[in-house]
């Protein structure tokens, strides 16, 4: 880990020097609608710093929601098959929070560390993450709850935390040095210290451990119904989350030309789990809205040993609902 | 505990209603949807002006029917929306006992569903000021601008379908969106396909929607949804005087046939 | 890096009307160099595409002793099913795999096998049948419990004479009742009731149950009372399945992908799944 420092006042600069670099740069900004969305940007005009956090994730740099596995065209010789991996560019995610950080962790040992999925691989090859600390948090953020903190480093490639006139800058990887070097005349190297007294407060609302341990026994638990009242069964939550990687593949075009496409599923759809027969292994918004909370808290511990939330409170800002996830757990586990 | 806490522990304890949809305070402070199945739970209720969501969607879903006996907290929109399901003949499986709150602030629990639709009728809300704007911006736009907003718009749709979710009209057991032999509606989100899914829904809504504006209010990427058919309600009750959970001897605007319309084509 | 998602080309080589709606397709590689590096074994499965229209999950129903095709066999009922079905011979398809984990063969030297299907339950148990037929001397007794609803329904029908006509095969060939035609010579009777009346002996014996959920539902508690051990009772699972890897999150139950931790089962590793299969 490197530590430098940089005027708050030369941030934009910064910022203008990372797009120069010829990188795409994914930035948030605000919309008509009052809400803020990672976008491509031209200028650090267009970037947004008045934010708690985004409406959605930035998992689309590596997960689009509409991925184009491959195109087909048939031929006199047979069928052609190609794709365009080699056209992904170069991209740096600017202004993604801690947690968002962290949960590319998640994405990557799901996605690479059995049956790699090339695609991803290749879109996390070319990205690199620049987050920033939280100065300030709502009553829908627990990262502390999911042992993550406002000013953790993990996942990112570079993490800045303004300090008054300077911005503190953890350069925690090879891409992260490679950012610094687009502008070097503006970083001074720096000593190690506290982020402490500049970052939001979170309070804790449940202890890890003991969710971790409790909810080994929940699924019988006969509180789900009453926990997922609420829920419709959209997508709104799982699209939202930095750590929701469900997806359905299809067809488009015709049987002589056309594409196969991977895009964005979610668990919580009635007909997710239903087979052609008409079985459906989850009948009702009980057993799916169940299936998303123990996925996330339970088998995603026992298949990769990480806890796929990661205290964001997306899902509970987009839920039409306001389901609250760390309410539910709290009860289910009780 | 207030009067509301009160009412709804009495009609608990008389076996008037297993289970109340009502709404509690939650985070931001908003008002959220929160179902209540034992007296235990009641001193969570809240029911101000500021509970602007309609939990009338919560009647036609599975868990709440087999309650049987359910209560609900409805603000005006929520009562439209009683009163235009109640004309399509949805809501026959359960005893709803409807509370509301009158302009005074004070408790109304209807007996009967008369009741019911004059209080909607003697209190037929209009639009928000918010959406009144919008709508007249939508209105002087060219047609050709009036595209380009929508495409726009809709580039940003992600397919979540939390605005069907949402909407207590969209209770179609097999959504058409929802079919594959053939594909009405692609899965995938592009410009195009996400226009044909929000024209399609519209035109199923349209002559149906209570204008609650739930669907635009819970849209994730906040898209005015709610103006299709808004816009949409606007035309037909002009065209045929057609006003949307007005009376539950409605029914459905777009197909029914009176010998007074204007159109000659099945004279 | 394997790019998972880019299927094989696949020549239908031949068509077999199995039954009403069910097909067998033979499938050779179009590029030689596929055809040399694929390799499967008994258990597995695949995803079979109809370029425009989608992909469908079956088992591969050949066994791997035969070398130089594939075979499926499919039931159409949905959308990729049906154009699977309207194909003509020589259409090109796709194929994703081998997906999956495999039924463990070589456990099994020296011990009796039994065999437990219906209806369409059949070819992903055909691919085992023949694996071991193909190495007969290296187990004990090969029994097969399968039936159908009707005659017309029975699949692999030549093979069917074939078994019953092998006397290192005991085959208990079952129609439903009211299913047999006059010139059934075969049995009569629900697979599991024939199952009871005919118990398979559990000493060194192992048994694989695959087919519709309510065969499995009532042949286990059959086997448990003619003293077979779940560990020995083996499954072959079925969900709905989009991508063979263990990504797209469709087939779990709990924690299990039953594309990548399965289909194959022990009837114990069953029971410690939540039912939502």
């Amino acid at each position: 880990m490197n530590i430098y420092n940089i005027k708050s006042s030369q941030l934009a600069e910064f910022f203008e020097q990372l797009i120069k670099s010829g990188k795409i740069v994914i930035a948030p900004v605000l919309k008509k609608s009052g809400k803020v969305f990672f976008e491509a940007v031209h200028s650090y005009d267009q970037v947004s710093t008045d934010y708690i956090q985004t409406g959605f994730s930035a998992k689309s740099v590596v997960f689009p929601k509409v991925e184009e596995l491959f195109s087909f065209k048939k031929d006199d010789e047979g069928i052609e098959i190609t794709n365009n991996l080699h056209t992904i560019p170069e991209t740096v995610v600017w202004g993604l929070r801690p947690c968002d950080a962290s949960a590319f962790n998640y994405l990557t040992e799901f996605f690479l560390k059995e049956n790699p999925d090339t695609y991803f691989a290749v879109r996390k090859e070319k990205t690199t993450l620049i987050a920033i600390s939280c100065a300030k948090a709502d009553d829908a953020c627990f990262c502390t709850s999911v042992e993550l903190n406002p000013g953790s480093t993990s996942g990112s490639d570079m993490l800045l935390t303004t300090m008054g006139e300077s911005v503190y800058v953890e350069v925690i990887t090879e891409k992260g040095k490679a950012a610094v070097e687009t502008a070097a005349s503006l970083f001074t190297p720096g000593e190690e210290k506290s982020k402490e007294e500049f970052l939001a407060k979170v309070t804790s609302v449940f202890s890890m451990d003991e969710v971790k341990e409790r909810i080994k026994t929940a699924y019988d638990s006969a509180e789900w119904k009453h926990a997922s009242m609420g829920c419709f069964g959209c997508g709104a939550c799982a699209f939202a989350c930095p750590t929701c990687t469900c997806f359905d593949i299809q067809d488009e075009g015709t049987q002589d030309s056309g594409k196969r496409l991977r895009c964005w599923d979610a668990c919580g759809f009635g007909l997710f789990t239903k087979h052609t027969s008409g079985h459906n292994p989850r009948t009702n918004q009980t057993e799916r809205r169940r299936q998303r909370l123990m996925h996330k808290f339970k088998y995603s511990v026992e298949n990769l040993g990480i806890v796929s939330c990661v205290g964001c409170g997306r899902c509970i800002r987009n839920c039409p609902a306001h389901l609250n996830i760390f309410e539910n757990i709290l009860s289910v586990t009780k | 505990m207030t009067s509301l806490q009160n009412k709804v522990t009495e009609l608990f304890e008389n076996g008037t209603i297993n289970l109340l949809i009502g709404f509690k305070e939650a985070i931001h402070k908003l008002p959220v949807p929160c179902f209540i199945d034992n007296v235990s739970q009641v001193e969570q209720l809240i029911f101000t002006p500021s509970c602007k969501g309609n939990l009338s969607v919560y009647l036609l879903k599975t868990e709440v029917k087999q309650a049987k006996k359910v209560g609900i907290l409805a603000n005006v929109a929520t009562l439209r929306a009683i009163v235009q399901l109640v004309s399509e003949n949805q809501l026959g499986d359960i005893e709803k006992t409807v509370i509301t709150l009158d302009a005074k602030g004070e408790l109304v629990v209807f007996a009967t569903m008369d009741e019911l639709e004059a209080y909607v009728q003697a209190n037929f809300p209009d639009l928000s000021e918010e959406d009144k704007k919008l709508l007249d911006q939508l209105n002087a736009m060219s047609r050709t601008e009036r595209w380009q907003y929508w495409t726009e718009q809709f580039t940003a749709c992600v397919k979540c379908y939390a605005c069907r979710a949402v909407c207590p009209m969209c209770y179609c057991s097999s959504c058409t969106v929802e079919g594959n032999q053939p594909q009405w509606i692609k899965v995938s989100s592009e410009t195009t396909g996400n226009l044909e899914w929000h024209t399609m829904r519209a035109m199923h809504l349209g002559g149906r929607c209570i204008n609650c504006g739930e669907c635009g209010r819970i849209c994730p990427v906040g898209i005015p949804v709610h103006m299709l058919t808004v816009k949409m309600n606007q035309d037909i009750e002009a065209e045929f005087g057609a006003k949307t959970g007005f009376s539950v001897k409605n029914g459905y605007a777009l197909n029914s046939f009176k010998p007074g319309d204007k159109e000659q084509f099945i004279k | 890096m394997t790019n998972q998602y880019i299927p094989y080309k696949m020549r239908i080589a031949n068509i077999i009307e199995e039954a009403p709606h069910v097909q067998t397709y033979r499938l050779e590689f179009v590029d030689e160099k596929d055809a040399e590096q694929f390799s499967f074994k008994a258990g597995q499965f695949a995803e079979y595409g109809v370029f425009g229209e989608g992909e469908s999950t079956f088992c591969i129903a050949s066994s791997p002793t035969r070398e130089g095709y594939l075979e499926c066999t499919f039931r159409s009922s949905g959308r990729v099913t049906k154009a699977l079905a309207n194909c003509e011979l020589n259409d090109i398809i796709g194929l994703r795999g081998p997906f999956g984990n495999t039924f463990p063969i070589e456990e099994w030297y020296g011990k009796n096998i039994v065999f437990i299907t219906g209806g369409i339950g059949l070819p992903p148990l055909r691919c085992l049948i023949w694996n071991l037929l193909d190495q007969r001397e290296k187990f004990g007794d090969i029994t097969i419990y399968y039936g159908a609803r009707t005659v017309n329904d029975l699949v692999y029908k030549e093979e069917l004479e074939e078994w019953k006509n092998r006397s290192d095969v005991n085959l208990f060939l079952t129609v439903d009742p009211g299913g047999e035609t006059p010139e059934w010579k075969g049995l009569v009777g629900f697979v599991p009731t024939i199952l009871e009346q005919n118990p398979p002996k559990s000493e060194n014996s192992v048994a694989i149950i695959a087919g519709p959920p309510i065969l499995i539902k009532m042949g286990m508690p059959i086997l448990g009372k003619n003293g077979f051990e779940n560990e020995n009772i083996y499954t072959t699972l079925e969900n709905r399945m989009k991508c063979g890897v263990g990504k797209c999150g469709h087939c779990t139950v709990g924690k299990t992908y039953v594309c990548k931790d399965g289909p194959v089962f022990t009837y114990d590793e069953v029971l410690n799944m939540p039912p939502e299969y």
